[in-house]
C-alpha cells in the first residue's frame, strides 16, 4: 500500500473554538492509483492531502506512507520525507517569481542530489515545456506555470504526487490538458496520484473517487473504466 | 466613538507593532536630538550673551600704541558706552613653588572696571592695593582660597600677593592665552587680576590695552570699522573684536557644534524613519489590496482611503514626535546645566522654546506623513475590480544585474542565484535599505572620524611637529650661561634658545595678529610640516600657518609686512612656505635670518628643552625652575595628556552615536526584512513543502540581506568620509586646522558594525519563518 490512514483525526484549535477537520478517517490507497478526493469546502480534503504530505501534523490516528509512519516523524525527518516521498502541485502554482521555469525545477532537483540542469531539462521536456525553460513565471500562461509546477514536483522522482486543486486557476481547456498530463505521468511512472478537487467531473478520469463531507469519507467509489482527460466536460 | 476605519488602523498597528515601534523609535530619536541640540544651542548662546551684557564684555579691544589717546578719542564716538584702559601682560607666577607663565590683568582698585567686569565668587574685590584676585580655573586647580598667596615676579625678585577673592571673567570662561594657544592647562596658564597700579609696577610697562563696550553691549560692525580708523591713528599693534576674542571664539566654535548637530543628526534620523515607514506602509497597502478594492467597491471615497493610509504614517509619527519633543526639551536642560557648570559660565539661562518643540513635532510628523503619502496615494488609486481579483502582481522576474555583468555567475547553484535575484525583485525597497545602511554609516563615520581626526591632530602636533618637552621662560634675555645651566641638569638632553614675539602680518589692507617664533635654523625642537605633508627647512624666509594664505590673500613667494609692535619696527619678508600645523597659525623664522632682516640682534627670551629618553617632565620641573633666572616653565606634554583625557568624552559621544546609528540601521533593515519575508511567505512555505529545510531558507535570506548591506557599505563609507570632511571643515579656522583623518581600521570596524546590525535585525524575521504554517499559506489567495 502507498498510503494507509487509520482513524485519522485532525483538529485545529481547542475547546469551544476547536475545528474538527478530519474525524476518524480510514483510507488505503495502493501504489500507482490515481485517486480523487472530492468534496465541498471545509470537507477536509485538503487537510487529508496536507497530512499525507507531512506539512501538517495528525492529531490522532495512524498514517503510514510507503511504510513510513508519518505521525512519528521529527521536523527534520518530515523534511527528508517530503524530499523523497512526495511531490506537491498547488492550486496557485507557487512558483518562485525570480527564478526561470528551469531554475524553479533545478532548485528542487538539487535538493535531492540530482544534476539540477539536466534533470530540469528532462522533466520540462516531459511536461512539454522545454522551449519555455528560460522564461520567468510572469512570462508564462497559467497552464504553463502549472506545468512547470508539475515538472518541479517530478524533479525529485517522488512515488506520490499530491495535487491540490491543480486546475482551480485554469481555464477549461488548459485544465483538461493538465489533468491529462497528470494521468499520463501516473501511468508512465506508476506514481500514486492523490488529487483534491471540488469539481465532480474530474472523478470520471480517476481510478477511484473518495467523497468527503464534514471530515469524514462518505463515499468510496472505484471507477472501472476511467475516461481520458480529453473526454471530460464541466 | 472610534470609527471602524480607525479601529482597523489601531489593530493593524498593533498587529505590526514591532515595525511601527522601529519607526517610532527612530522618529523619537530624531525629534529628541533636534530639540535637545537646538534648545541647548539657544540656551548656551543666551547664557553667554547674558553674561556678556551683565559683565560688560568688551565689543572690541585694542592692543599697543597710544592707548590713552585712543581711549580719549573713543569715548566721544557715538555708540560707544564705556572705555577702559588697562595693563595686560603675560607674566611669571609662582604658586606653591610651581612657576608658570601666567597673566596679570590690571583693574581699578576701588571699583569694577567699566568694561570686562568680574564676578566675585569668593572673598571680596581688592580690599587692599597689593592684593590680587585669582581667576577661578586656576584657583580651582591649585585649590586657592581668599587669604592664600601667590608669588609674582617683580624685576628679578618674587613678591608675595594675598588672594583677596576668586573671580570669573567673561574674557576667560575658556582660559585661552591667545588664538594661537587656545587650549591651555592650569599648570601652564592662569590669570590674576591686580590693581592697575600693581600691574604696571610688576610688568614694568604702562597701560597697553583699550577695551571698549558699545551701547547695550550690542555688536556693531559699523562702529568697529569707525573705531579702526581711530585706532590706526593711535598706532595700535593688534586688535580683536568680541567674536575674535580667544575665549569667546573657542566657545562659539563649541556651541556651533550643537547648532550643526541640530540640523544634521535629526535629518539623518528622520530620513531613516521616513524610509522605514515607507517600506512598511507600502507593504501593508500591497497586502491589503483586496480589502482596499472591497472598500472602494462598497462606496468608500478615495479621499477617505487616502486619509486612512496616511494615518499609518501620521499616527506613529505623532505618538513618537510629541514625547520626543518633551524628552528633547528636558535633555536640553540637563545639557545646558552640565555644560555651563563644567565651564563655570557666570550666568546660566534655561528656557523652554515652544517653537523648537513645535518644529520638532512638525518635522517628525512631516517625515512620517511624507513617507506615507506615496503608498496612501497608491491605495486611493487602486482599481477595485482588479484588486479584488485576488492574486496581486508579483512582478516579473529577471536575471540579476550581477549575472548579466558576470555571466559565469549564471552557473552558480540556484541557492546562490536566488539571493542575487531577490535583491532586484523590489528595487525600490533594496535602494531604501541601501540608503539606510549609507545613512547609518554616515552617522557613525562623522562621529568616529572626529575621534580619529583629533587623535591624529594631537599626534601630529605633539609628536611629529613639536619636539620639545618643555619651554622655559627667563626673567631677562637668555644668555649662554642660562642655556648651559639648563643643559647641565641631569635628564636634559638638548637645549635651544627661542624667541616668541607678538606681530601683525600685513598684506595690503588685510592684517593678521599672531606670534613670530624665532628658532635656530637647524632646530631639533620643531619640525615644519607643509600643507602637502612634506617636511620643510626653516631656511631663510618666513614659514606661516596655512590660514594666513586665506586671511591675507597671499601665496608662497609673496612678500608680507611683519610689524613688531613691541619694538616699534617692521620689515617685509617673503613667504617661503605654508604650514599645515593643527593648532594655531604662527609665523616662523630662523634666528639668524631675523637678525638680518630686523637689523638688530634680538635675544631669545625662552629656551626649548628635550629630556633624555625615559625622563618624565615632573621630575625635572623643580630642578629647572629653581635655576636663578628661570621665570616660568611650560610643560608641552601636559597639554597632550589633558587632550587625551578629553578624548574619553569623545569616546562616550561616539559610543552614543554608534548606538543611535545601530538603532537607525536596525529600524530600516528590520522593516525591509519584515516586508521581504511577508511578501515571500508563500515562497517560503512552498520551499518548505518541497523539502527545503529552514536553515537553508534562513541562509538564503541572510545572504540576500548581507549582499544588500554590502552594497550600502562602500557607498556609506565614501559618503561618510566626505560628510566627515565637510563637518570637520566647518570647525577649521586659524585656531584649529581640522583636516579629516580616518584610520583605515575605522572603516573596517564601522562596516563590521553595520553587518552585525544587519544580522541582528533579521532575527525576528527569521523567527517568523519558523512559525510559518505551510498549509495555511500555500492555500492563501492573496500574496
Amino acid at each position: 500500500m502507498s498510503i494507509v490512514m487509520k482513524q485519522v483525526d485532525k483538529t485545529y484549535g481547542e475547546g469551544a473554538t476547536a475545528v474538527h477537520a478530519l474525524r476518524g478517517i480510514d483510507l488505503e490507497i495502493p501504489s500507482g492509483e490515481f485517486a480523487v478526493l472530492l468534496g465541498p469546502s471545509g470537507s477536509g480534503k485538503t487537510t487529508a492531502l496536507n497530512l499525507t504530505g507531512a506539512i501538517d501534523d495528525v492529531t490522532a490516528g495512524s498514517l503510514v506512507v510507503n511504510g513510513i509512519d508519518v505521525t512519528t516523524l521529527t521536523t527534520d525527518e518530515q523534511i527528508a520525507y517530503r524530499r523523497s516521498e512526495v511531490g506537491f502541485i498547488f492550486q496557485f502554482f507557487n512558483l518562485i517569481p525570480t527564478l526561470t521555469a528551469a531554475e524553479n525545477v533545478e532548485l528542487v532537483a538539487e535538493l535531492t542530489g540530482h544534476d539540477g540542469g539536466n534533470r530540469a531539462r528532462e522533466v520540462l521536456n516531459l511536461v512539454g515545456l522545454a522551449y519555455r525553460a528560460d522564461h520567468f513565471p510572469a512570462e508564462l500562461s497559467g497552464g504553463e506555470q502549472q506545468r512547470v509546477a508539475i515538472a518541479r514536483a517530478l524533479a525529485k522522482e517522488p512515488p506520490i504526487l499530491l495535487c491540490d486543486e491543480p486546475t482551480g486557476e485554469l481555464d477549461f481547456e488548459t485544465g483538461r490538458m493538465i489533468l491529462g498530463l497528470l494521468r499520463d505521468l501516473n501511468r508512465r511512472n506508476n506514481q500514486t496520484v492523490l488529487l483534491v478537487t471540488h469539481n465532480a467531473a474530474v472523478g470520471d478520469m480517476a481510478d477511484r473517487v473518495l467523497r468527503l463531507r464534514s471530515g469524514m469519507v462518505v463515499d468510496d467509489l472505484r471507477i472501472d473504466s476511467p475516461v481520458e482527460a480529453e473526454a471530460l466536460t464541466w | 466613538m472610534v470609527s471602524t476605519l480607525n479601529r482597523k488602523l489601531w489593530r493593524d498597528i498593533r498587529r505590526h507593532r514591532a515595525q511601527f515601534i522601529a519607526v517610532a523609535v527612530t522618529v523619537f530619536l530624531g525629534v529628541t536630538m533636534f530639540v535637545a541640540s537646538y534648545d541647548s544651542y539657544l540656551n548656551l548662546d543666551a547664557s553667554y550673551q547674558a553674561t556678556f551684557t551683565e559683565y560688560r564684555f568688551a565689543n572690541v579691544t585694542y592692543v599697543g600704541g597710544d592707548v590713552e589717546a585712543l581711549a580719549d578719542s573713543a569715548v566721544g564716538v557715538p555708540g560707544v558706552e564705556s572705555v577702559s584702559v588697562r595693563t595686560v601682560a603675560d607674566h611669571p607666577l609662582r604658586i606653591n613653588g610651581l612657576k608658570m607663565l601666567g597673566r596679570i590683568v590690571g583693574v581699578p582698585a576701588d571699583r569694577q572696571a567699566e568694561v570686562n567686569q568680574l564676578k566675585v565668587l569668593e572673598g571680596s574685590y581688592l580690599p587692599t592695593g597689593d592684593a590680587i584676585l585669582v581667576e577661578e580655573h586656576m584657583a580651582n586647580h591649585f585649590d586657592l582660597k581668599p587669604g592664600d598667596s601667590v608669588d609674582l615676579l617683580a624685576g628679578d625678585t618674587w613678591v608675595t600677593a594675598e588672594v583677596a577673592g576668586i573671580v570669573s571673567s567673561p574674557e576667560y570662561i575658556w582660559p585661552s592665552r591667545n588664538r594661537q594657544e587656545l587650549i591651555t592647562t592650569p599648570d601652564n596658564f592662569g590669570v590674576v587680576f591686580a590693581t592697575e597700579e600693581t600691574a604696571r609696577k610688576l610688568t614694568a610697562t604702562g597701560p597697553n590695552e583699550v577695551a571698549i563696550y558699545f551701547v547695550g553691549g550690542a555688536d556693531n560692525s559699523g562702529l568697529v570699522e569707525e573705531l579702526a580708523g581711530v585706532a590706526a591713528g593711535a598706532g595700535v599693534t593688534a586688535d580683536y573684536t568680541r567674536a575674535e576674542q580667544p575665549s569667546n571664539a573657542a566657545l562659539a566654535e563649541d556651541i556651533k557644534g550643537f547648532e550643526e548637530m541640530a540640523g544634521f543628526f535629526p535629518l539623518l534620523f528622520l530620513t531613516a524613519a521616513g524610509l522605514a515607514s515607507y517600506v512598511m506602509i507600502s507593504r501593508l497597502v500591497h497586502a491589503q489590496r483586496p480589502h482596499i478594492g472591497a472598500m472602494l467597491a462598497n462606496g468608500m471615497t478615495k479621499r477617505k482611503v487616502l486619509r486612512h493610509y496616511l494615518g499609518y504614517g501620521v499616527v506613529p509619527g505623532l505618538v513618537a514626535a510629541i514625547p520626543g519633543a518633551v524628552a528633547g526639551a528636558l535633555l536640553a536642560r540637563i545639557i545646558t546645566t552640565f555644560y555651563t557648570g563644567l565651564l563655570s559660565v557666570p550666568v546660566t539661562l534655561i528656557e523652554f522654546y515652544p517653537a523648537n518643540a513645535l518644529g520638532g513635532v512638525l518635522f517628525g510628523v512631516g517625515a512620517a506623513f511624507l513617507a506615507a503619502l506615496a503608498p496612501a496615494l497608491v491605495a486611493s488609486r487602486i482599481r477595485p475590480a482588479e484588486a479584488m481579483r485576488g492574486e496581486t502582481p508579483t512582478g516579473g522576474g529577471r536575471t540579476s544585474l550581477l549575472e548579466r555583468i558576470i555571466p559565469p555567475l549564471r552557473r552558480l547553484p540556484i541557492r546562490w542565484r536566488m539571493p542575487l535575484r531577490g535583491i532586484g525583485r523590489n528595487p525600490r525597497r533594496t535602494i531604501y535599505t541601501v540608503v539606510g545602511v549609507v545613512l547609518s554609516l554616515m552617522l557613525v563615520l562623522v562621529s568616529w572620524g572626529m575621534i580619529d581626526t583629533v587623535n591624529h591632530l594631537m599626534n601630529t602636533q605633539f609628536v611629529d611637529i613639536q619636539q620639545e618637552d618643555a619651554t622655559v621662560y627667563f626673567t631677562g634675555p637668555v644668555g649662554d650661561a642660562d642655556i648651559s645651566a639648563l643643559g647641565e641638569i641631569d635628564g636634559v638632553e638638548v637645549v635651544e634658545p627661542s624667541l616668541e614675539i607678538p606681530v601683525r602680518l600685513v598684506a595690503g589692507a588685510d592684517t593678521y595678529d599672531t606670534a613670530l617664533v624665532s628658532l635656530d635654523a637647524e632646530t631639533e625642537m620643531h619640525r615644519f610640516l607643509s600643507i602637502d605633508g612634506e617636511w620643510l627647512d626653516l631656511g631663510s624666509g618666513l614659514l606661516v600657518g596655512k590660514a594666513v594664505g586665506g586671511l591675507l590673500g597671499v601665496e608662497v613667494g609673496d612678500s608680507i609686512e611683519v610689524q613688531v609692535g613691541l619694538l616699534g619696527a617692521s620689515f617685509t619678508e617673503e613667504i617661503t612656505g605654508f604650514l599645515g600645523e593643527p593648532l594655531g597659525t604662527l609665523a616662523y623664522v630662523s634666528s639668524g635670518h631675523l637678525t638680518e632682516i630686523a637689523g638688530i640682534d634680538l635675544p631669545a627670551t625662552s629656551a626649548l628643552i628635550r629630556y633624555e629618553e625615559g625622563v618624565e617632565g615632573g621630575d625635572l620641573r623643580s630642578a629647572i625652575t629653581e635655576l636663578p633666572n628661570v621665570a616660568a616653565f611650560n610643560d608641552s606634554k601636559a597639554m597632550f595628556d589633558m587632550m587625551q583625557q578629553f578624548m574619553l568624552l569623545f569616546y562616550a559621544f561616539v559610543g552614543v552615536m554608534l548606538i543611535f546609528g545601530g538603532a537607525m540601521a536596525f529600524a530600516l533593515i528590520f522593516n525591509a526584512m519584515s516586508a521581504n519575508i511577508a511578501e515571500r511567505r508563500r515562497e517560503v512555505a512552498t520551499l518548505l513543502a518541497v523539502g527545503t529545510d529552514r536553515r537553508t531558507i534562513s541562509r538564503l535570506i541572510t545572504t540576500e540581506n548581507l549582499i544588500v548591506a554590502a552594497m550600502g557599505i562602500p557607498i556609506g563609507l565614501v559618503a561618510g568620509y566626505y560628510l566627515s570632511k565637510a563637518a570637520m571643515g566647518t570647525f577649521s579656522s586659524d585656531m584649529f586646522s581640522f583636516d579629516l583623518y580616518v584610520e583605515p581600521m575605522t572603516f573596517v570596524w564601522a562596516s563590521l558594525a553595520i553587518v552585525v546590525v544587519a544580522l541582528v535585525s533579521q532575527i525576528p524575521g527569521l523567527r517568523a519563518i519558523r512559525r510559518i504554517s505551510i498549509p495555511q499559506i500555500i492555500k492563501e489567495r492573496a500574496a
